[in-house]
């Protein structure tokens, strides 16, 4: 890699701009993955390339919540964001299932609602 | 599609009725033939508290609460149906948090330097390189009244500006990232969560003291902090933010990772030193500081991991905008570990000058029992506790000094009527007697005999005396340990006999432990009216104090029994009594 110039940030944070794309952020700090958050997240990385599905999986790190963890972020088109709080495996196939193929939330599962952008 | 979404969820104190109110609003929804339209949701957690049913249009922005049943029906027919705000309903405060230190924490890849970059990182750097002389560097800071959040609270710009203008050809800049209060992770979700923020900091750090070399020191019980943050390093020399010639400027910088061994005692920065120079981690007298004869001698500028982590949005959105936030002497905010019995444990940044009653309540949802709230503990063995009498107390450095306790790194220990102050302060001090280096006498002498006093306490054999002994012991462990942590060890102590001398009392007078907690001073009892005299704790007993026949009843031997607690778990009638 090339060392940048600072004219290069500009180029670097337009090519990580937000695309519009659905995605599904996990929390994997220590304490999400304490809870299991790298199992939901091998889970979410099988199930997206079984189904043939359209949408990014990502890591990020400790949203803070950590009553909740493992705890995953969903941005689907069209629906507002939210976090899902103690999600398993079953709640992995739920959250595909009704909220990514579905166009409806899962139920008793959402902790945090962001705002909408 | 084209539904509106409803989240809904009861927050009222008596007990959750989601269930309730969600099929309430889904036969209205029906009876209005509007099933189409609306989704409703039932969710866990709405982040507003006792507020009774809270219902949340989120596309609308718009939040209602304290929605009766009857209420339910005019929010159907005006705002699911008309689109209408109800305004008699509508939840007006602003959110509690503010997140600076935690910008881009669970937002970003904290792998991936792009996604930083895509959040204006390393903006501030490359203003700094260009623009930017130290001297304005450090009255920019000066400006944003910053002050250090390892604990202590010294203003930033100072130690910058002390070191910057110590004269030496080699100075050094140090991340202090060796977390060690117990309950205590807010340096660690920051380095897993967006390890580039300190980064930044740090480089701009060593750029404003003159330093050409960095140390990031951190516990290696953060294992994966430290990938995380040897990650950052690496993509940081890919792109040129460290090693020769930084950004094209004239300015060279490198940063190494050493790790602490798992000594407390190294968060204390002339102990931190003496274990980066290969040496035990022992602290030594100051004067001088570190700002003139640090590591290896040289000018040394050390800085807590929150405290680099605010510099770049400093430096962006400049010092008044910082100083704009927060009480008048504590700028900013805070980043606290939020723990204990509290309903949402987690990571929470706020402004300075917020309630710790808001803190627990309103972000951290109150208690997780029925128990009522007892006190907070902060600052973790540095500190002390905080009544509950305190909890509309504004926090910052000076107030909760006041209170006896300290801000400390940000660990915030919630505990409720089942916590024995003297069990807290005896679990405190024990922490600080077992990571006491033992350099010094007041420390090592002075904290185990302490601590000797409360076992005496708890095992039922104090004396009334003995509270006047840890006042003296304490008063000398203040004034003549060497460092901090012998210096402050007996805080938890002096604060909750501060606060709870009545408890200490309990405890030396009447022999007893009003939250069960001090096995020496409890006693377990059959009560004969709930015995069913099934046996299950006699044959539990590990040492046979447990006698008697189907007839006359059973009964617990005081001088056998060892109060392990056994036949008060295994009962299922409820029939032992602990007091």
């Amino acid at each position: 890699m090339a060392k940048i110039k600072p004219a290069d940030l500009d180029r670097i944070k337009a090519a990580h701009q937000d695309d519009g794309k659905d995605w599904i952020k996990v929390g994997m700090s220590t304490c999400g993955i304490a809870a299991g958050a790298d199992k939901v997240y091998e889970a979410f990385v099988e199930e997206i390339k079984k189904r043939n599905l359209d949408i990014q999986i990502k890591k990020c790190g400790c949203q803070g919540m950590c009553y909740s963890e493992p705890s995953v972020e969903v941005r689907v088109k069209g629906m507002p964001d939210v976090i899902y709080g103690k999600v398993d495996k079953e709640g992995v196939m739920k959250i595909l299932d009704k909220h990514v193929c579905g166009n409806a939330l899962v139920k008793d599962a959402i902790y945090e609602l962001r705002t909408k952008r | 599609m084209g539904q509106t979404i409803v989240f809904i969820k009861d927050t009222g104190l008596e007990g959750d009725r989601t269930k309730d109110f969600y099929a309430a609003f889904l036969n209205l929804l029906r009876e209005n033939s509007l099933e189409e339209k609306a989704q409703v949701v039932r969710v866990a957690d709405i982040g507003i508290y006792n507020q009774g049913l809270v219902v949340k249009f989120p596309e609308k922005d718009v939040t209602y609460v304290k929605v009766g049943e009857e209420d339910l029906k005019e929010v159907v027919a005006k705002t699911v149906k008309e689109g209408k705000v109800i305004d008699r309903l509508l939840f007006k405060e602003e959110p509690k948090q503010l997140r600076i230190v935690l910008r881009n924490c669970g937002e970003i890849d904290p792998e991936n330097i792009d996604e930083y970059i895509a959040k204006d990182g390393y903006r501030a750097l490359a203003k700094v390189l260009k623009d930017y002389k130290p001297a304005d560097v450090i009255e920019e800071l000066k400006k944003s009244g910053l002050r250090g959040r390892g604990g202590a609270g010294f203003p930033t710009w100072l130690k910058w500006k002390l070191t910057h203008e110590t004269q030496d050809t080699q100075k050094y800049m140090i991340c202090n990232a060796d977390e060690g209060d117990p309950g205590a992770y807010m340096d660690r979700g920051v380095l897993e969560g967006d390890p580039h923020s300190v980064l930044e900091g740090l480089i701009i750090a060593g750029y404003t003291i003159g330093a050409s070399q960095g140390y990031f020191y951190v516990r290696a019980e953060y294992p994966l902090a430290v990938e995380r943050v040897e990650k950052a390093l690496k993509q940081a020399y890919d792109y040129g933010f460290l090693g020769k010639n930084i950004l094209g400027s004239n300015f060279s910088f490198d940063i190494d990772i050493r790790l602490g061994a798992g000594a407390f005692v190294c968060g204390e920065e002339t102990a931190l030193i003496a274990s980066i120079e290969g040496r035990r981690g022992t602290p030594r007298p100051r004067p001088p500081y570190p700002s003139v004869k640090g590591l290896w001698d040289k000018p040394t500028a050390i800085n807590n991991v929150e405290t680099l982590a605010n510099i770049a949005p400093i430096i962006l959105k400049g010092g008044n905008w910082y100083s704009s936030i927060g009480t008048e002497k504590s700028k900013g905010t805070k980043v606290f570990a939020l723990t204990g019995k509290v309903k949402n444990s987690g990571l929470v940044e706020v402004p300075m000058g917020i309630t710790l009653r808001e803190i627990v309540f309103d972000i951290g949802g109150g208690m997780l029992s029925d128990k009522g709230i007892k006190a907070i503990q902060t600052g973790g063995p540095s500190g002390g506790v905080i009544p509950k009498e305190y909890l509309d107390t504004p926090v910052d450095y000076e107030n909760l000094q006041k209170l006896g306790s300290i801000m400390g790194s940000g660990g915030m220990i919630v505990m409720d009527e089942d916590d024995c102050m003297v069990d807290i302060a005896k679990f405190y001090l024990g922490f600080c007697v077992d990571e006491s280096c033992g350099k010094c006498v007041p420390c090592r002498i002075g904290g185990y005999q302490m601590l000797s006093v409360l076992n005496k306490i708890t095992e039922s054999q104090g004396q009334i005396e003995d509270l006047d002994k840890l006042k003296r012991i304490a008063l000398a462990m203040q004034k003549a340990s060497l460092c901090a942590l012998g210096q402050t060890a007996a805080n938890p102590v002096i604060s909750t006999i501060r606060y709870f001398e009545e408890e200490y009392r309990d405890h030396i007078v009447n022999k007893k432990c009003r939250s069960h907690k001090c096995k020496h001073l409890l006693n377990y009892n059959v009560i004969q009216d709930r015995c069913k005299r099934c046996r299950v704790c006699v044959i539990n007993c590990p040492v046979n104090a447990i006698s008697g026949d189907k007839e006359k009843g059973f009964f617990v031997d005081p001088k056998t029994c060892v109060r392990c607690g056994k036949c008060f778990e295994v009962c299922k009638f409820n029939a032992i009594a602990k007091e």
